[in-house]
C-alpha cells in the first residue's frame, strides 16, 4: 500500500472533499462576511457600508440581550448536557435489568425534530394553558406559577432545559460508546490495585475518554449556537426580541426586518464566537494533554 | 442568467434575468401555464376566494391559459420572492408585501402595468381609484390583490352575557375601556390578539394610528422632516399602553400565535377579535349571525378626524419583469389580470366572503355572509379610508419597528417613547 502515501495520490483523494468544503462551507461564510459590510435588502444592490453595521450592532440593546441569552443558554444547557450525559452513560454502562428499553427511552426526544420539540414544551411551559402551571394551579401553588416563556426573565433558561431534554440521550449514546472502547483489562487491573468507582472514574475512565469528550464538547458548542427551532416555535424570540439568540436575531433582522447586512453582521460575530470558543477550548484540553 | 461587479455603483451578487425571448411552459393541452405566487401555503383552504377565482379562469380557458399556484406561507414567500427577483425565477403573477416593493421596483424586476391598464379601461374603472396606492414615479408596480376592511370583530352573545351595549361608531376609549372591565368580569378575554410569530397581526390598530394623524404626518417622516416621535403618535401609543393595562389582552399572549388568538374568538372565550375580511368565512361558520364588527374607539384628545374607516388595497399583487420577454406568456398574464378584475371574479370574491378590489354595480354580500354584512353595514356609515394602511405606507424595517414597538407596549417591554425611537432608529438606518 506505500503508492497511496504519495503526495500527488493525497492530493488527489483530499481534493474532492477540499472543493466541497470550499464551495459549501467556506464560501457561504466569506460571502456573509462580505455582505456584513454592505447595507442590503436581500434584492438589487448591495452598498457597501464600511463598518456601520458593526458600530450599529455594539449599540443595539437587542443585540446585547441575544448575546446574553445565547451566554445563558450556553452555559445552562452545557453544564447540565456535560455533566448529566456522562454520568448517565456510565450507569447505561453496567449491565442491568431494563438497560436497553432505559437507552431507547433517554435516546428517544433525539430524533424528534426540533420544531415538534417545541410545540411539545409549549403545551407544558406556557404560562396559561401549560401543564406545569396547570398542575401548580391545580394543587393550590399558584403562587409559584411562572412565565417559564413568553416572559421577560425565564425564557432563557426553559430553551437551555428543553435543548438539554432534547440532547441528552443522543450524547450519553456517544459518551456509552466511548466507554465501550476502554479496555476491561485496564478496568480490572485497577480495581485489582483497590481503587474505588469515585478514583476508577477520575483517574482512569475520565482521561481515557478525552477524544470523546473533546467531540462532545464541540458538539454541544456548536449545537447550541444553532439553537432555532427551539426558540421559534416556544416564544418567537417574544415578548419583543427579549428571548432572542444571537441565530433568531439575525434570522429576524435579514428576513424580517429585510436588512441583509446588518443581519450578516450578526451572523458573523456569532460564528467568531463560537469560533473563539471552540479555540479556546481545544487551546485548554491541548496544554491538559 | 449573469452576475455581475459593478464598480461604479457598488458591488452586487445578485444575478440578473437573461435576456432575450424565453420559450413558454405549456401544459399536457397546449396551454401557456403562468405562477401564480401566493402567501398562503394551502390556496384552497386559506384562500378560497383566489383559489376560486383561479379555478374559474382555467376552466374558461381550458386549453389555452393555465394558472399554477406557488405557494408558502407569508414569511418564506417573502424570502423566497426575494430569492427568485436575484436568479431571474419570479412567478409571472405574485402577491408581495408593499413594504418590499420600493425594493423590488429598485431591481427592476417589476412589470409597469400602466400599459395593462390603458388597454383595460374597464379595469381601471372598476378599481375606482385602487390602483392609485400602487403607483410611483417609475409606474404601476402592481394592482390591489383584494380591498382590505380591517377593524374590530365582536361576538354579540358574549357582549349579551356581560350586560355590555353593542360598540358604535360614537364609543369613546374610555367608553371601550369601560367595557373591557365588563367583559373581563364576565369571564372572558376581551380582545384576543397573539404576537408570536405574528407580530403583523395588529390591523386593528391601524384605523387608531389614523386617527391620531398617521395618513397626515407619514410622507413628512419618511422625509425626514417629522418624528414618529411625536405627540399624537405619543398620544395613539399610550392608549395602547391603557389598554394593555385595562387586562383587555391575553396573559399569554407572548406565546400564542393570530391563528391561537382566533381560535380563541371562534371557541367564544374571547369576546373581541381585530381582524379583516379575510376571517369572515370562518365567523361564519363558529360565531354565525352573533357576529358583529366596529371600526374602533373614538379619540376625543386628538386634533384629527375621527370619522375615518380602514378600506383600503391590500398588499398588491405585481407582474416580473420577465414577463414583456415572451408574448405568449404576456398574453396569458394580462388575459388573468383581466380576469381577476372582471365582474365574474368579484362575484366569485362575495360568494366566498371577500370585498374584491373592484367596485361592480349590483353586487354584495349573501344574506348569510353574516360577517361581511356586519362589515358592510359599518361601511355605510360614509367615513374616509386612507389610501393605503399604515402598516403598508413603510419600509420593512420601519414596519417591523412598528409591530415592534405596538406589540412590545401592549407587552410592557417599551414605553411608548421607546417604540416610537426605536421606529425612528429604524428609519434613520434606511
Amino acid at each position: 500500500m506505500h503508492w497511496l502515501s504519495k503526495t500527488r495520490y493525497k492530493i488527489g483523494f483530499l481534493l474532492p472533499t477540499l472543493v466541497v468544503y470550499t464551495v459549501f462551507i467556506i464560501m457561504p461564510i466569506l460571502i456573509a462576511i462580505g455582505y456584513s459590510f454592505t447595507k442590503y435588502s436581500g434584492i438589487g444592490k448591495a452598498r457597501f457600508n464600511g463598518v456601520d453595521n458593526y458600530v450599529r450592532l455594539f449599540k443595539d440593546k437587542i443585540f446585547w440581550k441575544s448575546l446574553t441569552n445565547t451566554a445563558i443558554i450556553f452555559v445552562v444547557a452545557s453544564v447540565l448536557l456535560l455533566v448529566l450525559s456522562f454520568f448517565l452513560a456510565l450507569l447505561l454502562n453496567n449491565t442491568l435489568r431494563f438497560v436497553d428499553v432505559s437507552k431507547s427511552l433517554v435516546f428517544s426526544p433525539a430524533i424528534i425534530a426540533p420544531i415538534i420539540v417545541g410545540i411539545i414544551w409549549v403545551y407544558i411551559l406556557d404560562p396559561k394553558i401549560g401543564v406545569i402551571n396547570g398542575i401548580l394551579r391545580a394543587i393550590g401553588a399558584s403562587g409559584l406559577a411562572q412565565q417559564w416563556i413568553g416572559g421577560p426573565t425565564l425564557s432563557p433558561y426553559s430553551i437551555a432545559f428543553i435543548y438539554f431534554w432534547q440532547q441528552l440521550g443522543y450524547l450519553t449514546t456517544i459518551f456509552i460508546a466511548g466507554l465501550k472502547m476502554i479496555p476491561e483489562e485496564v478496568m480490572e487491573a485497577v480495581k485489582v490495585d483497590g481503587a474505588n468507582a469515585w478514583q476508577r472514574t477520575w483517574h482512569v475512565t475520565i482521561p481515557m475518554m478525552r477524544s470523546t469528550i473533546s467531540t462532545v464538547v464541540i458538539l454541544i458548542i456548536t449545537g447550541i449556537f444553532k439553537i432555532f427551532e427551539i426558540v421559534q416555535q416556544t416564544t418567537g424570540g417574544g415578548p419583543n426580541h427579549l428571548s432572542e439568540t444571537l441565530v433568531t436575531y439575525s434570522y429576524s433582522m435579514t428576513f424580517q426586518s429585510s436588512d441583509y447586512g446588518y443581519g450578516m453582521s450578526i451572523a458573523t460575530v456569532t460564528f467568531l464566537i463560537s469560533l473563539a470558543i471552540t479555540g479556546l477550548y481545544f487551546l485548554f484540553s491541548r496544554e491538559r494533554s | 442568467m449573469r452576475c455581475c461587479y459593478d464598480l461604479s455603483n457598488g458591488w452586487r451578487i445578485d444575478c440578473l434575468r437573461g435576456g432575450g425571448e424565453s420559450s413558454a411552459t405549456k401544459d399536457d393541452s397546449g396551454a401557456t401555464v403562468i405562477k401564480f405566487g401566493i402567501n398562503v401555503a394551502n390556496p384552497a383552504k386559506q384562500e378560497p376566494t383566489t383559489n376560486a377565482i383561479v379555478e374559474a379562469f382555467n376552466k374558461a380557458n381550458e386549453g389555452k391559459y393555465k394558472v399554477e399556484f406557488e405557494a408558502a406561507d407569508t414569511e418564506s414567500h417573502n424570502k423566497n420572492m426575494k430569492m427568485q427577483a436575484s436568479d431571474g425565477t419570479l412567478p409571472q403573477v405574485f402577491w408581495l408585501e408593499n413594504s418590499q416593493a420600493s425594493e423590488f421596483q429598485d431591481a427592476d424586476v417589476l412589470l409597469d402595468l400602466t400599459d395593462f391598464l390603458n388597454q383595460n379601461a374597464d379595469v381601471k374603472t372598476a378599481l375606482a381609484g385602487g390602483d392609485a396606492a400602487f403607483l410611483t414615479d417609475k409606474g404601476q408596480y402592481g394592482l390591489p390583490y383584494q380591498s382590505n376592511v380591517q377593524g374590530i370583530f365582536y361576538n354579540k352573545k358574549l357582549f349579551d352575557a356581560a350586560g355590555v351595549a353593542y360598540p358604535t361608531d360614537d364609543t369613546t376609549f374610555d367608553e371601550f375601556l369601560d367595557m373591557i372591565a365588563k367583559l373581563k368580569a364576565s369571564g372572558v378575554t376581551p380582545l384576543a390578539i397573539g404576537s408570536k410569530n405574528s407580530s403583523f397581526a395588529m390591523w386593528e390598530f391601524n384605523l387608531w394610528l389614523n386617527r391620531y394623524g398617521w395618513n397626515d404626518t407619514i410622507s413628512k417622516i419618511l422625509a425626514g422632516d417629522e418624528k414618529f416621535e411625536n405627540a399624537d403618535l405619543t398620544k395613539a401609543f399610550d392608549k395602547v399602553q391603557q389598554l394593555a393595562k385595562s387586562g383587555a389582552l391575553p396573559e399569554n399572549m407572548s406565546t400564542i400565535e393570530y391563528f391561537d388568538a382566533k381560535q380563541q374568538f371562534d371557541d367564544g372565550t374571547a369576546a373581541m377579535f381585530g381582524t379583516g375580511q379575510w376571517d369572515c368565512a370562518e365567523f361564519d361558520k363558529n360565531i354565525g349571525e352573533d357576529i358583529g364588527f366596529w371600526w374602533g374607539p373614538k379619540f376625543e384628545d386628538s386634533d384629527y378626524s375621527q370619522e375615518t374607516a380602514m378600506k383600503v388595497p391590500s398588499a398588491p399583487i405585481a407582474v416580473s419583469a420577465t414577463v414583456a420577454d415572451n408574448a405568449e406568456v404576456k398574453e396569458a398574464t394580462y388575459a388573468f389580470l383581466k380576469f381577476y378584475y372582471g365582474k365574474q371574479a368579484a362575484e366569485i370574491s362575495y360568494e366566498n366572503a371577500m370585498f374584491p378590489a373592484t367596485t361592480y354595480e349590483g353586487l354584495a354580500p349573501a344574506s348569510d355572509k353574516h360577517a361581511m354584512n356586519a362589515m358592510v353595514e359599518a361601511l355605510d356609515d360614509g367615513y374616509t379610508s386612507p389610501s393605503a394602511a399604515p402598516d403598508q405606507m413603510v419600509p420593512s424595517a420601519v414596519q417591523q419597528a412598528l409591530y415592534d414597538g405596538l406589540f412590545g407596549v401592549m407587552q410592557g417591554t417599551y414605553t411608548p417613547q421607546e417604540a416610537l425611537a426605536k421606529m425612528d432608529e429604524a428609519q434613520a438606518n434606511q
